[in-house]
């Protein structure tokens, strides 16, 4: 089975202004992304990997190098894209509904048709019976629950999720884990995933992009579709592969 | 535990205390044989005298509405106004550096100091006061309006532009919702310089209205139907305040309770 | 050899980055200074070539020469500038900090101790919802239009804000600081003055800028009511006597005062406040 390549970063460099002079939060990095892989980016932290992914998104624009999709060269935003923000980023104004149903409905959908689009991903993720929900009523894990259903309403063939649990406490962070895998087991799609802790990246990824810290460059990549799922944090494997990434990454106290 | 009880108790009577404290100061302030301030009595017999002998030919209703009619005319202006200024120059950045500097240079006039050219120029009837309302609340509306537009969080922007929306999106869809507490911060300030502004005008030059009352009271020294007016003033004041808090609970379902 | 023709890559696409900057930035101030400018170049033609009859108004140079011109002379209406300015000035300050020296230290008790709050609240609330330009009148029957009188009024409007936002402004005081004041023993007195005060400055000293603005505003209105000097009674005269470059003439002043006002009020906050921080 010929693996195709979903995403192609090729000597991607962003450059950031100050007022005297210039920091180099990006140096040539060169990234392929598999189609419907679960790819995980693991970096010490403020080194540039959330950069990275807003390049992808494009909401921010590189200084060099091209991003292909499928094979063809873009740039700007895109509807094929979705994102899932570490400090979650939902309306406080609309309801879960409204949140989750909000693509679409910049698509111009109907409102029948969006909220039928959003029942579905709210029971994908769910937060059933919670649609007339706002924000301020809900825990952090089930804000990004919504910022989950939100991300897949829209059908996006690549999801971008930024340390989506960086901001959850330690239990609910497991379980998270295990539910957005579950939810990618059911919707299989191409997803990239940012986060500085080993342990949530082995037990994630199909591979992991090691990198340094600023001025970011890659370090290594990991294939660990060997590893089989589900993955157990006490397995002899599991820890092998992690002490091997733990070696190779820089250690930063900010 | 009884110790506790009876000192919530205590305190909850301090209010009323004080309040009791309060009428009495008046009564005795009021008393005095060569006092000029009526007493509460002589307020309340000046009240049924105007029912019986209207001023103006118009009733106290019709003083009331006379104000209220200037004071939300001119607010309704204003905030047209106020709102759409402040989102365009808070949001277009070729608008904010075109028309901000020109808005900072007029603002600093307090809008009573427009009294004088705005009679000038409008003479003295209705026009002349709705227009000073309407530049008494064009300021704090805008500049509260821009400050929202300002703090919108830059991740509800980029989510929604991620989420594909476009830029008149983006304005009906994110910017005013997310604005919308400020603003109703602004048309809640506006509606205090509004009050001013009119009562300002109607005692420098009107025919009805509750200013007008007041000076007409002044004029005459009779001074139970000033305290009238100002008591009217107060209650309306307060009734408008309370309606708008109200009225910015129901468009904003989604804010927390403010203890 | 690749690294630097990497580097010199770099190098140019952030002079590139840098040029574009500085031009912008230009940009912008070029676009503020040229509508002022158009601004005033559209009132000075419209008055010159009486496109707006002269009555109504004039032109900006003509303001400026009346503003040099009163600076001595007494005419329309009795006084120089400086005695206008200096009369509307002197009032507007002492109402203000006798308000300041009561409404703060009162407003900060009010918010701490709940008796005090309870006591002054009621009578409060009553007086609040009337705008202090509905007091004049009344105060100018009783105390006549000398300066007692203005001073009273000043002191009214600017008391309520600067009262109710002393009293927010220590309400909000950190339950944490709050916490660890008091496990190093300090009685409640003590954690008002150090940690309850400094914390309510901010909301403080916003409260007294606002209350400034309403003073300055009221003034200028008591002024034009019933006053012999000031710049409210300044610009009202203006009015009786046809003056029109009077009247724009004093909105101006009125308005830079103010600005000056509030500035030091800026001034003084950064004063206090870099100490607070410090602490």
């Amino acid at each position: 089975m010929e693996i195709r390549n979903k995403l192609e970063l090729r000597n991607i460099s962003k450059i950031f202004l100050t007022r005297k002079s210039y920091s180099v939060a990006i140096q040539q990095v060169d990234l392929e992304v598999r189609e419907n892989e679960f790819l995980v980016l693991l970096g010490p932290g403020q080194c540039g990997k959330t950069v990275l992914l807003n390049i992808v998104a494009g909401l921010l624009e590189q200084t060099t190098g091209e991003i292909c999709i499928d094979g063809a060269p873009y740039s700007g935003l895109n509807n094929q894209i979705g994102f899932i923000f570490q400090s979650i980023g939902i309306m406080p104004w609309l309801t879960v509904r409204d949140n989750v149903a909000i693509g679409p409905k910049f698509a111009g959908k109907n409102k029948k048709e969006r909220y039928e689009i959003a029942q579905k991903n709210i029971d994908l993720v769910r937060l059933t019976g919670f649609e007339k929900h706002f924000p301020r009523q809900l825990s952090g894990g089930m804000k990004q629950r919504v910022g989950i259903a939100r991300a897949y309403a829209n059908n996006p063939e690549i999801l971008l999720m930024d340390e989506p649990f960086g901001q959850l406490d330690a239990q609910t962070r497991y379980a998270m884990q295990d539910e957005i895998l579950r939810i990618w087991n059911e919707n299989k799609r191409t997803v990239i995933f940012v986060t500085n802790n080993i342990e949530e990246a082995v037990y994630l990824g199909d591979r992991i992009v090691l990198f340094s810290s600023r001025p970011m460059q890659v370090k290594g990549v990991y294939d660990l579709t060997s590893l089989e799922r589900p993955r157990d944090y006490t397995d002899e494997d599991f820890l092998e592969i992690r002490q091997k990434i733990s070696d190779n990454m820089d250690l930063v106290l900010e | 535990m009884k110790g506790r009880k009876r000192k919530d108790i205590l305190l909850n009577l301090l209010p009323l205390v004080s309040i009791l404290l309060f009428i009495l100061a008046w009564l005795v302030v009021s008393g005095g044989e060569s006092s000029l301030i009526p007493t509460p009595t002589a307020v309340f017999e000046r009240y049924l005298k105007l029912l019986e002998k209207p001023i103006s030919k118009t009733s106290i209703p019709g003083h009331i509405w006379a104000s209220l009619k200037r004071v939300l005319l001119g607010l309704l202006y204003g905030s047209v106004f106020g709102i759409s200024f402040g989102l365009l120059i808070g949001w277009n950045k070729t608008c904010n550096r075109i028309f901000k500097p020109l808005f900072e240079l007029i603002r600093p006039i307090p809008a009573l100091a427009w009294i004088p050219l705005m009679t000038l120029w409008l003479g003295i009837g209705e026009t002349s006061k709705v227009a000073l309302v309407f530049l008494g609340t064009i300021m704090p509306i805008t500049v509260n309006t821009y400050t929202g537009v300002r703090l919108i969080p830059k991740i509800n922007i980029d989510a929604a532009r991620v989420f594909g929306a476009n830029n008149v999106q983006i304005i009906t869809d994110i910017v005013l919702p997310s604005s919308l507490s400020a603003i109703i911060a602004g048309v809640k300030t506006a509606l205090g310089t509004a009050w001013m502004v009119v009562l300002a005008a109607e005692m420098i030059s009107a025919k009805t209205g509750l200013g007008f009352m007041i000076i007409r009271g002044t004029d005459v020294l009779d001074l139970p139907l000033v305290i009238f007016a100002m008591i009217l003033i107060g209650v309306i004041g307060a009734c408008i305040s309370s309606l708008l808090t109200i009225v910015e609970r129901k468009l904003c379902p989604w804010k927390s309770e403010i203890n | 050899m690749q690294n630097n023709k990497k580097t010199e890559q770099i190098e140019l696409e952030v002079r590139r980055y840098r040029a574009i900057e500085k031009r912008s930035r230009l940009w912008d101030i070029l676009l503020g200074a040229l509508s002022i400018l158009a601004f005033l170049v559209i009132w000075q033609i419209l008055c010159t070539f009486e496109v707006v009859d002269a009555k109504f108004l004039a032109s900006p140079l003509d303001v400026i020469r009346t503003i040099a011109v009163k600076v001595a002379d007494p005419k329309p209406e009795g006084n120089t500038l400086f005695v206008n300015i200096f009369a509307s000035f002197q009032l507007a300050l002492t109402g203000f900090l006798l308000a300041a020296l009561i409404g703060m230290p009162l407003g900060l008790l009010m918010g701490w101790y709940k008796p005090i709050d309870k006591l002054v609240r009621p009578v409060f609330e009553i007086i609040r919802p009337l705008p202090p330009i509905a007091w004049i009148p009344i105060i100018i029957v009783l105390l006549g239009i000398g300066t007692v009188a203005k001073s009273f009024i000043i002191f009214f409007t600017t008391f309520v804000p600067i009262l109710i936002n002393a009293y927010t402004g220590i309400r909000e005081t950190s339950q944490v600081h709050i916490n660890f004041a008091r496990t190093c023993g300090y009685s409640n007195w003590r954690i008002f003055l150090t940690v309850g005060i400094p914390s309510a400055m901010p909301l403080t000293f916003a409260g007294m800028r606002i209350a400034l603005g309403n003073g300055w505003s009221t003034l200028i209105a008591a002024e034009m009511l019933a006053a012999n000097k000031g710049l409210g009674y300044m610009i009202t005269m203006g009015r009786t006597y046809g003056r029109v470059d009077i009247i724009i003439a004093g909105m101006l002043v009125i308005g830079v005062i103010g600005l000056l006002l509030s500035g030091a009020i800026g001034k003084l906050e950064n004063v206090v406040l870099k100490w607070k921080v410090k602490k």
